[in-house]
């Protein structure tokens, strides 16, 4: 049981041959290769069933350190490969005993697979965040030794600061919704994702938007120039844009 | 490696971040955000439900948007934390409720 392998799938591709992949190292530094079937390759490396098993991975699954190791290097590869040709990556932990398995699985989804690549081929995925500013301070409460009225002052200056609260945060909502529209003008396809928490990110303020845009090669520069210039027009937010992604959001096996 | 994309395109003068192409790794939260929760789902011979798993669920529901989701794909953990869940809450007060009588019954018989 101990020496049993399995194969651990990051990607499928099209276009490209097993010996693109030479050199590249996937989990626990096994060499990542392809297995060829029907037009479609599945990137895969070796994985210890100990490690990667039923029982291990309910075991490992808990340890944050272990689940940002293999989500950091399942990314890496899945990153190198969606640079060699058009791939659709695999959610975390997708797992086969041998080839053969792997093969009947690719031949079940093979004509949903191409659609996917389809649909992506020539695009990549940029991902622009936006954040309003931290909300302010909660006025400090009357002070005991104060005179009457200092605890209806207080609830005056408290009303007042989640009255403008609420309207800080219907602006933002607006401002997200703007620039999401914007931005899908010169995307193919567009999503927005749930806003991340900020335990996670460590971000400042609130994210008030986490989009996901499907850009062609051909137009990612008007898009950076989108980008910038809803950048500069709106100093009231902080924008963030990362990219190029290999197209995570996008390469879905149903039509989004 | 991020002067190229600097130079293309400039920091903006306010928080930098637009222009910052890929000066940095790519974020946690950025990282698990896809591969946890996006990316193709085709069953493996593995079956492990990424989130049947204690610890990951609460990391995973920080990703999560709305409870309605996060009980929608079984992460309901906080139904069964007595400070969360209206249900045990209830069960508390009527605990209260009970022991109150109790020493009502008893400081009247003293």
């Amino acid at each position: 049981m101990s020496a049993r392998t399995g194969r651990y799938l990051y990607a499928v591709a099209r276009g490209i041959t097993s010996n693109d992949l030479t050199g590249v190292t996937g989990l626990r530094d096994r060499p990542v290769r392809g297995v060829d079937h029907q037009g479609l390759t599945a990137v895969i490396s070796d994985v210890d069933l100990d490690e990667f098993g039923t029982e291990g991975l309910r075991r490992n699954l808990e340890d944050l350190d272990w689940l940002e190791e293999v989500a950091r290097t399942h990314h890496a590869v899945v990153r190198a490969v969606a640079a060699l040709a058009p791939a659709a990556p695999l959610r975390l932990a997708t797992i086969y005993v041998d080839d053969d398995a792997l093969r009947n699985r690719l031949d079940e989804w093979r004509d949903a697979l191409l659609r996917a690549l389809d649909r992506i081929e020539g695009r990549m995925e940029w991902s622009v965040k936006a954040f309003a500013p931290a909300d302010e301070p909660e006025p400090s409460p009357p002070d005991a030794t104060a005179g009457e009225g200092a605890g209806a002052a207080y609830l005056r200056r408290r009303k007042a600061a989640v009255e403008r609260q609420r309207a800080a945060g219907d602006e933002s909502a607006a401002l997200a919704d703007h620039l999401h529209l914007e931005l899908s003008r010169h995307a193919a396809a567009s999503r927005r994702l749930a806003p991340q928490d900020r335990k996670l990110s460590g971000h400042e303020g609130t994210m008030t938007l986490n989009g996901a845009y499907l850009v062609a090669t051909a137009d990612v520069e008007e898009f950076l120039a989108t980008a910038r210039e809803l950048d500069r027009s709106h100093p009231e937010a902080r924008i963030n844009l990362q990219g190029p992604w290999p197209p995570y959001s996008f390469a879905t096996l149903e039509d989004p | 490696m991020s002067q190229p994309t600097e130079a293309i395109y400039p920091r903006s003068q306010r928080s930098g971040d637009l222009s910052a192409i890929r000066p940095q790794p790519d974020s946690l939260a950025d990282v698990l955000e896809r591969v946890l929760d996006k990316g193709i789902v085709i069953a493996g011979d593995i079956r492990v439900n990424l989130l049947d798993i204690e610890l990951l669920t609460v990391k995973i529901r920080l990703l999560v948007a709305s409870v309605d989701k996060a009980a929608e794909i079984g992460i309901d953990w906080w139904k069964h934390d007595p400070s969360l869940s209206s249900s045990a809450r209830d069960e508390v007060l009527e605990e209260n409720e009970r022991l109150r009588r109790r020493i009502e019954a008893l400081e009247s018989e003293s």
